[in-house]
């Protein structure tokens, strides 16, 4: 044999074939030496034990990245718990609570069960936190979500939605039932809750839709919503199902909030004006500005319609403004037209978000000097209730409004929350009582004595009295027996547009 | 003083500290050493050295084989201050230098295939 081929030695061969073996991933392929332990033994032996080097560290990187793959699952299962999780209360969150209900929806449909969705909104939860600190309204939060998920069944979900609002998915439930846990969540939140030695409560007003199928997840989470909206209108505390109608009134207020912001500068605006009279002598002494939107397709709406729309959105700053603008420019054409009028004077109403106002008062001042009005002609009207709260923003606002010479009327009065030993110190000039009050005038005798009592308290406080709503002449006559100096009503005139104000005028005597 | 040579547990190999003060472990030829081989003699040369470190000389006497695990045992600090691999065969060249080229040997260590010079060696830092 030739040595060079290498063939007379049978190891080589092995030698060879294990090389093979090992090259084809047959890591655990050994070649056998013999017992000479020679230069070819020792080249079958470092064969075999790199091929051992190999197959371990083969092994320990397969275990490395089976437990680095192991980790990162774990690590995604917990970023998406994260995700979908409330941090605070371990509740599904709202991204989650959506995902479950689309689910719902979609085995709802094939087995012929709607779910139902809860939304809850708790009514007093700003006061804890401002009073007893976010601590405390972490806790309160904490414990209303272990109420919660006490009083739902254990395929239901309860999420937070953030702040104080929370939901819950009632799937497989008939109306009963839905209705039934909806009022054991009610229940299960007018027991109080202990916060360290506090004891605070927090009660839920409690939407609830429940819909046949073919609604998506975002109308069901809209429609409960609305519904809870409505619980929290009518007082709080309160359940409420979701009804068609209340869709209806959502999307007619989001309708006029969308109108009512091009109204004024499409000239849709208008205002009316209400004779104020001197009850003595028929005299007319001035006029109170109301304001009419005639609408291009509905008529004419009433303010009682727009204007606590106007003070939700903020639109009643716009309003306001230009009620202030076009109500002084219209003084200032009836000063050109009848000079002689030196003490008739225009009252405008003004809501308590305009006294927040930043101008309000260079705005007054600069309307009446550019219409060339003295402040004493205007009559600002504000509700009891702002003038009651004493905030100091609108105490200053008040003061710089008097000290400027404008008039300042108590409006509603009688309706809020009166307080006799505020009405002296009250930054008021006149008091204008409530219609309600002189319903039963003319009938009552114990409701005359009340109003008398009234009038002789307004006067007490030094301030002039105006009662609203006078439409028959006994009232008229019986107001004016107990001293009160003036009146507004149907009886003395309907509210009329500007032209017709001066012809009132002239006509001294009271409409019959 | 002389001390007879201490079989190692399992049979596979003898421990004895020599009078020059070399500890001397002697492998039988053609076996395949194991890691419970490798501890029993690990154990053996602690025991002999009573915590005074001593140099070693490892008589590899054609062994067969060194598991990895076995391999890995001598990484672990024990009694011997440096260690002599003494060899004849490749076979025993090419075990030792794996040793010495995959694992990091707790002190220094060295193959040899001359006992004098592994003697030497092991004689020439005391």
């Amino acid at each position: 044999m030739n040595p060079v081929e290498g063939s007379e030695d049978p190891r080589l061969e092995h030698l060879v074939d294990g090389i093979v073996r090992l090259a084809a991933g047959e890591l655990d392929a050994r070649i056998e030496p013999s017992e000479r332990g020679d230069a070819i033994d020792a080249v079958i032996t470092g064969v075999n034990l790199l091929a051992e080097e190999l197959g371990h560290i083969y092994t320990e990187l397969e275990e490395r990245v089976a437990a680095r793959t192991a980790m990162l699952r774990r690590t995604q299962v917990e970023l998406e718990h994260m995700a979908k999780t409330d941090a605070l209360t371990g509740l599904a969150n709202r991204t989650l609570l959506n995902e479950r209900i689309q689910e719902a929806i979609r085995t709802g449909t094939e087995s012929g069960g709607a779910p139902a969705v809860l939304v809850l909104d708790l009514d007093s939860f700003k006061a804890i936190n401002d009073t007893l600190g976010h601590s405390a309204g972490d806790a309160v939060l904490i414990e209303v979500s272990r109420r919660l998920r006490s009083v739902v069944r254990a395929s239901d979900t309860v999420a937070r939605l953030g702040g104080d609002e929370f939901a819950a998915l009632i799937t497989g439930a008939g109306a009963d039932e839905v209705m039934l846990i909806a009022h054991r969540v009610w229940e299960a939140l007018q027991e109080s809750i202990d916060i360290g030695t506090e004891t605070v409560w927090t009660t839920a007003s409690i939407g609830i839709c429940l819909r046949d199928g073919g609604y998506s997840a975002e109308e069901m989470m809209r429609d409960a919503d609305i519904a809870m909206y409505q619980a929290k209108a009518q007082g709080r505390n309160k359940v409420q199902l979701f009804h068609p109608d209340m869709l209806n009134a959502v999307q007619e207020r989001s309708r006029i909030t969308a109108e009512l912001r091009t109204a004024a500068e499409s000239g849709q605006l208008a205002l009316l004006y209400q004779p104020v009279i001197e009850l003595a002598s028929g005299k007319v002494t001035g006029v109170e500005a109301l304001i009419r939107w005639h609408h291009p397709v509905h008529g004419t709406i009433m303010p009682d319609n727009f204007i606590s729309i106007a003070e939700e959105t903020g639109l009643i700053l716009e309003l306001g403004r230009w009620v202030l603008h076009e109500g002084i420019a219209q003084l200032g054409r009836w000063k050109q037209q009848a000079p002689q009028l030196t003490d008739f004077r225009l009252h405008i109403n003004l809501s308590a978000a305009e006294l927040l106002r930043s101008d309000l008062v260079g705005d007054v001042t600069g309307t009446l000097t550019r219409n060339e009005i003295e402040p004493s002609r205007l009559v600002l009207e504000i509700t009891e209730s702002v003038l009651m709260s004493r905030r100091t923003v609108e105490q200053q606002v008040l003061e710089k409004l008097r000290a400027v010479g404008v008039g300042l009327q108590i409006d509603d009065f009688g309706t809020g929350y009166s307080s006799i030993s505020y009405l002296r110190d009250l930054p008021a000039d006149t008091v204008k009582v409530d219609r309600s009050l002189i319903n039963n005038l003319e009938t009552d005798s114990r409701q005359q004595k009340f109003v008398a009592a009234i009038l002789q308290l307004i006067s007490a406080a030094e301030l002039e009295a105006i009662v609203e709503g006078i439409e028959t002449a006994g009232q008229a006559a019986s107001l004016q027996a107990m001293g009160c100096l003036y009146g507004q009503g149907y009886y003395y005139g309907r509210p009329v547009p500007a032209a017709e104000i001066l012809a009132r005028i002239s006509h001294s005597e009271p409409q019959m | 003083m002389v001390v007879a040579p201490e079989t190692v547990d399992g049979g596979k190999g003898s421990v004895e500290l020599r009078d020059d003060g070399v500890v001397h472990l002697r492998w039988l030829s053609g076996i395949s050493i194991e890691v419970e081989d490798a501890k029993a003699a690990m154990a053996k040369v602690n025991e002999v050295c009573q915590g005074v470190p001593h140099p070693m000389l490892v008589d590899m006497a054609a062994v067969a084989s060194v598991s990895r695990e076995a391999r890995g045992i001598w990484s672990i600090p024990c009694d011997a201050s440096r260690i002599a691999l003494l060899g004849r065969s490749p076979v025993d060249r090419v075990l030792a230098n794996f040793f010495l080229g995959v694992h990091v040997p707790p002190c220094p260590t060295r193959f040899f295939n001359s006992r004098s010079e592994a003697t030497d060696w092991l004689n020439a830092v005391r």
